[in-house]
Order: structure tokens, then sequence, then C-alpha cells
């Protein structure tokens, strides 16, 4: 054969050779992307089930200590007025009726506010700084400890699901520390900068250490419920001083 | 030629439609650059084959007195290094930071290397250049694969469709005009010597892949008005 056709053949093959090989590549690509877009989706879908999956925890959780509250609220307070009530309204002076008519209001009005309660749109109408208020307040009134919230209305725009998780959050923090820091003050402060906006929960308390690998899932617990609204949880605390809670919410 | 110059005047016309914020864009001022710049040396081209007098002086300027009739002096310049540098910017228009810095590289190397091998004599600028010409294509081929690898990597570019992307078909065209074309542009004169019918044969698969790309330009500079068939690029707000 002539040096020169076998020159051409080549041409003509590599030609077709690098043709043939560039729409294999083509192809082979669009069938990875399709592939890696199902996979991406699944992992989306999968995300998004277990965010609901939280959220759904977090309502549950929220109306479990929400009818503790009020099974504890008519246990002490409302059963008590009922039989101050009861005790009034038998006895036959006028005052002793008064009496037992005012109790009778003041029951009505407490189980007005309790009805309140069992309906979960509170979490709507209530403001997370209104929250944290009305928790410090209760927690100061049993004379348990100090309380103080400063604020600067930076969790004043929120969505449910973000004020939900939130709140569950911190309930579980000064849970936390009135069942083992035995604190004499716990402060809340509220501020936002250029990049985020915090809630810092501290007490001086007894302290632990969180190195120590501790039985319940508590902690990391409310490091994944953070994660799952894009915002950090940190905790710094030493034995024997105080503890700092950071919940940390991006804009 | 005539496809060409309608192309030219379609994708002015559309790009002059187009919104101020939206012509700022490289995303649409860069296609309509490479547009203008290829139907305007196409035209030149066709100029310096009915000139002959004028292409025979230029190609006496750069030396070259053996063969007056040759335009090559032309096509190295605006198509294999103008057009190469200006088809790395719109590939480099597409990626991510993180990858522009190698087209960034790419380009310096091709402009530093193409002066290089042009001003020591290795490749002249009026006779066959395949050693720029495969640096060149073989950049491009890169920069596609890059494309490809975003394409397939990006969570943004998972998200969409890539057959209702113009970056996607136009490096798809791209590749396979650069690939297609490379064993006929490395070997173009002894083509002409030994088998001419072949090279014209071949030369005509660059010029169907010439007249794709150009048309792809074209959507390009058009797609905000294309938005049932095509979508928005997925890394647009980032290309402003």
């Amino acid at each position: 054969m002539n040096p020169a056709d076998n020159q051409i053949y080549i041409i003509i093959f590599s030609t077709l050779f690098l043709g043939g090989l560039m729409s294999t590549f083509i192809v082979a690509m669009v069938f990875i992307h399709r592939q890696r877009q199902a996979q991406s989706r699944q992992k989306m879908d999968q995300m998004r089930a277990e965010f609901e999956k939280t959220i759904r925890n977090i309502e549950n959780e929220i109306h479990q200590e929400t009818l503790t509250q009020v099974g504890r609220e008519l246990h002490d307070n409302i059963g008590q007025l009922l039989s101050l009530a009861k005790l009034s309204l038998n006895s036959s002076k006028p005052e002793k009726q008064t009496e037992g008519r005012e109790y009778l209001n003041q029951i009505i009005k407490e189980v007005r506010a309790l009805s309140k309660t069992l309906n979960l749109d509170w979490v709507e109408s209530v403001s997370l700084d209104d929250f944290i208020r009305q928790q410090l307040e209760k927690l100061q009134s049993t004379g348990f400890c100090e309380t103080a919230l400063k604020s600067d209305g930076a969790f004043l725009k929120l969505s449910k699901d973000q004020k939900l998780v939130l709140i569950r959050v911190i309930q579980e923090c000064l849970n936390n520390a009135i069942k083992h820091a035995q604190p004499g003050r716990i402060d809340i402060r509220i501020a936002k900068n250029n990049e985020a906006r915090r809630i810092e929960i501290r007490d001086d308390g007894v302290g632990f250490d969180p190195s120590q690998a501790s039985q319940g899932s508590g902690m990391s617990n409310l490091t994944k419920r953070m994660e799952t609204i894009g915002g950090k949880f940190n905790l710094t605390s030493k034995l024997g001083k105080a503890t700092h809670i950071t919940l940390e919410l991006p804009f | 030629m005539v496809a060409f110059d309608i192309s030219l005047l379609l994708g002015t016309y559309f790009f002059i439609k187009l919104p101020k914020e939206k012509k700022a864009n490289s995303t649409y001022w860069l296609p309509f650059l490479i547009l203008g710049h290829f139907v305007l040396y196409q035209n030149f081209g066709a100029y310096t084959n009915y000139n002959f007098e004028f292409k025979k002086a230029v190609n006496a300027y750069l030396g070259n007195t053996e063969n007056p009739k040759f335009n090559l002096w032309l096509f190295n310049i605006t198509e294999r290094q103008i057009l190469t540098v200006l088809y790395l910017f719109l590939i480099k228009s597409w990626l991510d930071p993180f990858r522009k810095k190698y087209i960034n590289w790419m380009i310096s190397t091709f402009v530093i290397l193409t002066l290089i091998l042009q001003i020591s004599g290795i490749e002249l600028m009026y006779s066959e250049q395949p050693i720029i010409f495969a640096i060149g294509a073989n950049m491009i081929l890169i920069a596609c694969g890059l494309y490809f690898i975003r394409l397939i990597t990006n969570e943004k570019y998972l998200e969409s469709n890539p057959l209702r992307l113009l970056s996607f078909w136009t490096t798809t065209f791209l590749l396979f005009n650069y690939s297609l074309t490379y064993i006929y542009s490395v070997s173009l004169l002894y083509l002409y010597k030994e088998n001419p019918t072949l090279g014209k044969s071949l030369s005509q698969i660059g010029q169907g892949m010439d007249i794709i790309n150009v048309a792809v330009l074209v959507l390009l500079i058009c797609s905000p008005f294309l938005t049932k068939l095509f979508d928005r690029e997925p890394l647009y707000e980032s290309s402003r």
C-alpha cells in the first residue's frame, strides 16, 4: 500500500475516532448528571423528611410539656381553689359566701388561661422574647433563682418552625440548668451582629465537664435541632464554674 | 458567508433589544463579541481573496513571497489565536471562581507561548501553525472538560436540566468542533498537497461546525426571549 494512502486512512480514522470519543463522552456526562441529580433529590427528600420529623417531635414534646404543666396547675392551684371555694360556699356566714364567689371567679380565670395554653397556636401569637420572659418570670416567682433578660429584638422575625425549635431548645436548656446546675442566677441575652443573631444563656451554677460522655443524648439532640434550622449550638462549662450556652442563627 | 452575515444582524438586533443590565452581563456581551469577531474576520477573509494585491502586500510584509495567494496569516491570528482566547473566556464565565483561575492560567500560557513561537520563527504567521493550534485546541478541550466536571458536581447544575442549558450545548459543539477538526487542522498543508479532495471534504466539517457555533452564539444572545426553550444559567447571578 502507498504510504501516502496509509496516512490518509489514518487521518480519516483518527477524525472518526475522535468524533466517536466525544459523542461517548457527552452521552456519559448526561447520564452521570441524571444519576447524580436523582441521588441529590433523594438526599434532599430524606433531609426534608428528617426535618419534618424533628418538627413533629418538637410539637409533640411541647404538647406533652404543656399537658404536664396543665396537670400540675389543675392539681396544685385549681384543685386547692375548688376545695377552698367548696368550704366557703358550704358556710352559712355571708362573708364566707362572698369569699367563695371570689374563689369561683379566680378559678374561672385560671381555667380560661389554662385552656389557651392547650392550643399550640400560642406559639404563633407569642414572640420569642415574650416566651423567654414568661419562662424566667415563672422561674423567679417560685424563688428558685434570680433571672434577667436583655434583648435587642433580634429574634422578632422568625418562621414558625424556627420559633418551635428555639422554644424547645431554650426550654431544655432551662430545665437542664434547674435539674443539674443549682444556679443562683440565670441570665439570658439576645443580640445580633452583621453576620448572625445569638441567644446566650448563662448560669452561675456548679458547671460540669462537657468532655465527659453522658449517658443521655441531650446535648447532641440540641445541636442537631439547631442544625435543622441552619443554626448552631455551643456550650462551654467547667466543673465548679458557670455554664454558658450560645444559640446562633444566621439571618 | 451569507448565513454568517444574517446571524450577525440577528445577534445585533437581539443584543440591542436586551435591557441595560443584561447588556452589561458577560453572559450576553461576550457571545455578541465572539459573533462579531467571527463574522468580521470571515468577511475580511473574503475581501482578501477579492483584493489580491492587498493579500500579496501583507504576505510580503510578513516575509512570505513564495505563496502570495495564502491568507493563512488572517486565519491564524483571528481564528486560531484570538477566537481560542475568546472561547476560553466564554467557558470561564460558566465556571466557579475556583476553576476560573485554571482558565486564567491557560489563557496567559497560550498568549505567551503563541508570541514566543511566532517571534522565534518556529511557527510563521503566514504558514501552517500546527503547534499553536494543538495548544489552543487542547486548552479548549480541557476547559470543556472543566465545565462538564462542574455540570456533574455542582449543586446548582445538578438541579437543572442540562439539555435546557445553552452553556451545555455551546460547550458540546465546541468540543465537537475542536476534536473533529483537530487532525485536519494540524495536517492542513499536507492534506492540500497530497489529497486536496479529502482536504476540502474535511474542511466542510469545520464549516458545518462554524455554522452551528454561530447559531448557538445567536441563541446565547437572545436566550432571555426564549425562556420556554432554555433555562437561565445556574450561575447567572455570580457572573455579573
